[in-house]
């Protein structure tokens, strides 16, 4: 084997375990589900499936309840991943300089990331609870509120303890992951601009920033990814009510698959979502200029 | 050396022998020697895990077959069972739950039973015969589960408010629908933080009031042509007193998005006086409440006719998969849990009604005993079991439309006649199609033990 | 506005966000931790709410152990998750390595497929996943959570490797060329201790991923000397009621060894990459 072809093969060496692994175990489910959107897939009568062009998807557009969905969907992604992102980033910031008991506290503000979801759901299902539920006590004797709220009762408040659970659990990733970024910018740049007399704010935006960037896009890119797919928090803690005001596209296909059999148009749901999420990626990707930052 | 071996040898074929002796003297108990079984229980528990591998022990003992107890968490178990059915791997016996069942027969992923129970029939209770049974095989045309033990409903009430009230209840004379909905009003006291009922408004929330509205159709849900019978005006206002309780403030704001964990914590903790649930939640009480604090009252009669309009269920009845390869052996099993001895332990363990005729008097469930209420109203010759929703599978209705109509009016978004009739509406069409796709089906009619 | 006042001022300012994000974190753990030492009676008492145990108990937790099998669950869990973790950090090592250091054609559809992976509800891809799983004969064993929990950790834990072996300057790498080192033994000997604390914040990510994973632990095993801890304590919720106390109690047993690989592994985290030999 000369040296160019062994060159030209090096690379493969390197990413083809994980390739494999993921084309045999990851290939196959992702295939069937995708035709599964364009079959009569019942599970009820597995043996006789036919392709039924995109009745799925008319089906799925047509359902009275498509825009609520969608609008919940949104609210709940881009509510959960700025507010999640921005205090990510004031922790990290704030955890840059060394302080006394730094790695204690560090360890302690962490956790909530190390947490099982189905628990927290739980958790926040309970403490919310109009009548018994913790929150609602602890606001009254704050004088915040002078009546108990039905917050798992309310359409709106439902879906925003959802989020706030969310939030709760994803501060720790972008935490980590902006500091562990942090970490890695160069002290030396900063001593160049405070002889240059910047701000902290400049120097935020001008220096730390574009060092950082990178991190930021394909953090708060993965994260969007997964929190819109999520739907363990809803199924616990609301199960997607009053009536549909806490469903969102994912949860609402769940409990669809489950309900109805009806696995195809789950799998349109499915599709839907690798859509939406596949034009976010693309446009994302484009408009952050990842090309540039890092290349993809 | 050499006679040792050969001596091992020797005694090793002579017990061997000496087992043959034994398997051909039993072989009748002992024909599927050597299966293995898998069962599935989808609700386990320390208790219920403890007994079932104790049954199986012996079980294997008796008859030479090996089961398998494989489990999954409760919340979880009917997406699990689909997907083992979806691949064809279904455990040889499961557990099921009442609401699985048009699925699973519609799907054919269990077997029709009636011939292995054969006369066998006998030996099990009125209520399991004519009531059980019997609506398994309106809806389903067939036995397809035993149950495990019987449950009916009842109304939980808090004792001691009653009696700081001067509420004087008693579970033999029984009340009815306005005298029930009288006492809610009575204990409700926002103040005190006391709420007159655990309202269900999430998942599960039309089927109490489904029994209350067929109060008024004689506790049918069609006429024969799959008419629905109840979107009339007495129905309609049965409707509006039922949701009334919410509305008006008898029972927490909150309740609109209740399941059965907040209805059942919300009484055991002290925030409402009454709960209208299976026999089974005796035993959540009997753990967390002192014996003074509660007492049952039997579900009301109905104002119209004086009927007993209740639901009765297996908790988790059994029945065999269709991917079982050995269904004889799998029958087995089911015949050994469902002995007399070892159902009776299993049903006190539980907290069911006996499905046997001979299961043993117990004071459990006598007069003063924490089930007296629930057997009481088993034994009433004004009991009827209502209609259910259709023989047709309305799993997506009762996961979202049921509730969520409901949930609509609580909230302002329609009005009670819209709510009410969409669901109406929504099942009669369902109803009719099922029965232009099986014109020999009789429409079911509603139960008595008498007929 | 003088210099040290500006000082301090920034700093009581990020003295309250630090204590914000404490309380938000500590509450409600506290409030897991609480409800875990009382009594059933007091958990549910709609009449008044504690923040104490007015009466302390352990029963909880002894429950926890008698009613489940906690110690083989903890078991399953350990082994599962620690194989998991150490199987993906040393796929990502090798598929970070190779995505941060060459180009080469299919590499942007290989990043494409990562990222489709995770964009599909794992609820789906799984009755299909069993099917395939069940020809393999390995349903009911840990074997199939090791492979579920490894593929849907890889993307990515790839991608993050990858990004932290950019973050190195590839000048050390060809020092350690010139000087006559294979490409292999370079990884090994100069570019990983360099990078070990981006290996051990993949790590954890795979460890956290597989130790709090529940669906696939539901439907791929059935017997419960098999089950997972998450699958354990979804079983504490009953079709009537949940057992609330005995679930706080295993939700903190379930977060020690979390919250205790924390305390070790957070300072190589944070103390980023750039430290050491790596300076441009």
């Amino acid at each position: 084997m000369n040296l160019k072809t062994k060159k030209k093969i090096m690379p493969y060496l390197f990413v083809l375990p994980v390739l494999i692994l993921l084309l045999i175990m990851y290939g196959y489910p992702l295939v069937k589900s995708i035709i599964m959107s364009m079959q009569d897939y019942k599970l009820t009568s597995v043996g006789d499936v036919a392709f039924n062009h995109f009745e799925n998807f008319k089906k799925m557009f047509s359902d009275t309840d498509f825009l609520l969905l969608l609008k919940n969907s949104l609210i709940y992604v881009v509510i959960s991943v700025m507010v999640q992102f921005f205090l990510g980033l004031l922790l990290a910031l704030c955890l840059k300089d060394k302080f006394r008991g730094r790695g204690i506290y560090q360890s302690i503000v962490f956790l909530p990331w190390a947490f099982s979801s189905f628990v927290v759901g739980l958790m926040f299902r309970w403490s919310f609870n109009g009548e018994y539920g913790v929150v609602n006590d602890i606001l009254m004797k704050l004088g915040i509120i002078d009546e108990n709220v039905a917050w798992l009762g309310t359409p709106g408040l439902s879906l925003a303890v959802v989020i706030i659970a969310m939030i709760w659990m994803g501060i720790p990733f972008f935490g980590i992951m902006i500091l562990a970024a942090l970490q890695s910018v160069p002290e030396d740049i900063y001593e160049a601009a405070d002889i240059d007399g910047c701000g902290m704010f400049r120097k935020f935006f001008s220096l730390t920033l574009p060092y950082i960037k990178p991190t930021i896009i394909m953090t708060v890119l993965l994260r969007t990814i997964w929190i819109f797919n999520s739907f363990d928090l809803i199924v616990i803690i609301t199960g997607g009510g009053p009536v549909n005001y806490s469903q969102t596209l994912p949860s609402y296909m769940y409990s669809k698959a489950f309900s109805s059999y009806d696995f195809g148009l789950a799998s349109a749901f499915g599709v839907l979502l690798i859509v939406i999420l596949g034009i976010y990626a693309t446009l994302f990707l484009k408009l952050s200029n990842y090309e540039k930052a890092g290349d993809f | 050396m050499k006679k040792k071996v050969l001596s091992i040898v020797l005694a090793a074929v002579m017990t061997l022998g000496m087992a043959q002796i034994c398997v051909a003297e039993s072989n009748d108990s002992k024909e599927f020697e050597g299966v293995s079984l898998r069962f599935l229980d989808v609700s386990p528990s320390e208790s219920r895990q403890a007994y079932y591998e104790e049954a199986f022990a012996k079980f294997e003992e008796e008859t030479g077959i090996s089961v398998t107890y494989e489990s999954v968490p409760w919340d979880d178990a009917a997406n699990k069972i689909t997907v083992l059915g979806a691949s064809d791997q279904l455990p040889d016996v499961l557990t099921t739950h009442s609401g699985w069942l048009g699925q699973l027969t519609g799907s054919e992923w269990i077997i029709p039973l009636t011939d292995y129970l054969g006369d066998s029939t006998e030996e099990y209770t009125t209520a399991v015969n004519k009531l059980f049974w019997q609506s398994e095989k309106d809806r389903y045309g067939d036995i397809y589960t035993i149950p495990d033990g019987m449950m009916v409903k009842g109304i939980f009430v808090r004792k001691d408010w009653c009696e700081e009230l001067g509420i004087e209840l008693d579970p033999e004379k029984g009340w009815t629908y306005d005298e029930y909905f009288d006492v809610v009003k009575k204990l409700t006291d926002p103040e005190k933080k006391r709420y007159g009922v655990s309202y269900r408004g999430a998942r599960g929330a039309f089927d109490p009031l489904m029994t209350y509205l067929q109060n008024y159709t004689g506790g049918n849900t069609y006429d024969s042509e799959g008419n629905i019978l109840i979107k009339s005006d007495e129905c309609l206002e049965a409707f509006e007193k039922w949701t009334g309780l919410y509305l008006d403030g008898y029972a927490p704001e909150d309740s609109i998005n209740w399941g059965f964990t907040e209805m059942v914590d919300n009484f055991i903790g002290g925030l409402t006086g009454t709960l209208m649930n299976d026999s089974e939640v005796a035993a959540t009480c009997l753990a967390n409440m002192e014996d003074d604090q509660w007492m049952v009252m039997p579900v009301p009669k109905s104002d119209k006719d004086g009927k007993l309009y209740n639901l009765i269920n297996g908790s988790y009845s059994l029945s065999i998969s269709s991917d079982s390869e050995n269904p004889d052996a799998a029958w087995k099993l089911i015949e050994f849990l469902t002995r007399t001895d070892n159902s009776s332990e299993y049903c006190r363990m539980s907290g069911l009604i006996p499905i046997k005729k001979d299961a043993a008097e117990d004071e459990m469930y006598g007069e003063g005993g924490p089930y007296y209420t629930f057997t009481m109203q088993l034994n009433d010759p004004n009991l009827v079991v209502p209609a259910t929703m259709g023989p047709f599978d309305y799993t997506d209705m009762h996961q979202g439309m049921m509730h969520e109509e409901i949930q609509k009016y609580l909230l302002g978004d329609e009005d009670a006649k819209t709510a009410l009739y969409t669901i109406a509406d929504e099942l009669e069409s369902r109803m009719k199609t099922y029965l232009e796709e099986h014109p020999d089906v009789q429409v079911e009619t509603a139960l008595t033990m008498d007929d | 506005m003088g210099r040290k006042v500006k000082r301090r001022l920034i700093n009581v300012v990020r003295f309250f966000i630090l204590l914000f994000f404490l309380l938000l974190v500590v509450l409600p753990i506290y409030w897991m931790l609480v409800t875990s030492f009382k009594t059933n009676a007091e958990i549910v008492d709609a009449q008044q709410i504690t923040y104490y145990p007015h009466v302390f108990t352990t029963e909880n937790y002894q429950s926890l152990f008698n009613m489940l099998d906690y110690g083989v669950y903890l078991k399953n869990s350990i082994i599962v998750t620690l194989a998991t973790a150490v199987f993906v950090v040393i796929l990502s090592i090798f598929g970070g390595y190779g995505l941060a250091r060459y180009k080469f054609r299919g590499k942007g559809t290989m990043l494409l497929y990562f990222l489709i992976t995770q964009m599909i509800p794992s609820i789906l891809v799984i009755i299909p996943m069993y099917i395939v799983y069940s020809n393999m004969g390995i349903i009911n064993t840990r074997l199939s959570l090791f492979i579920f929990y490894a593929i849907t950790n890889l993307p990515f834990c790839v991608i993050t490797m990858r990004s932290f072996f950019e973050r190195i300057p590839y000048s050390l790498e060809e020092a350690a060329w010139v000087d006559g080192c294979g490409r292999f033994q370079t990884l090994w000997k100069i570019v990983l201790p360099v990078m070990f604390p981006g290996i051990v914040a993949v790590f954890v990510f795979a460890f956290i991923g597989a130790w709090n994973e529940l669906i696939a632990g539901t439907i791929f095993i059935n017997t419960p000397d098999m089950w997972t801890i998450p699958v354990g304590l979804k079983s504490l919720i009953g079709k009537y009621n949940v057992q609330w106390g005995a679930l706080m109690a295993g939700g903190i047993l379930a977060l020690l060894p979390t919250g205790i690989m924390f305390v070790f592994v957070q300072k190589y985290v944070v103390q980023g990459l750039t430290s050491g030999a790596v300076k441009e």
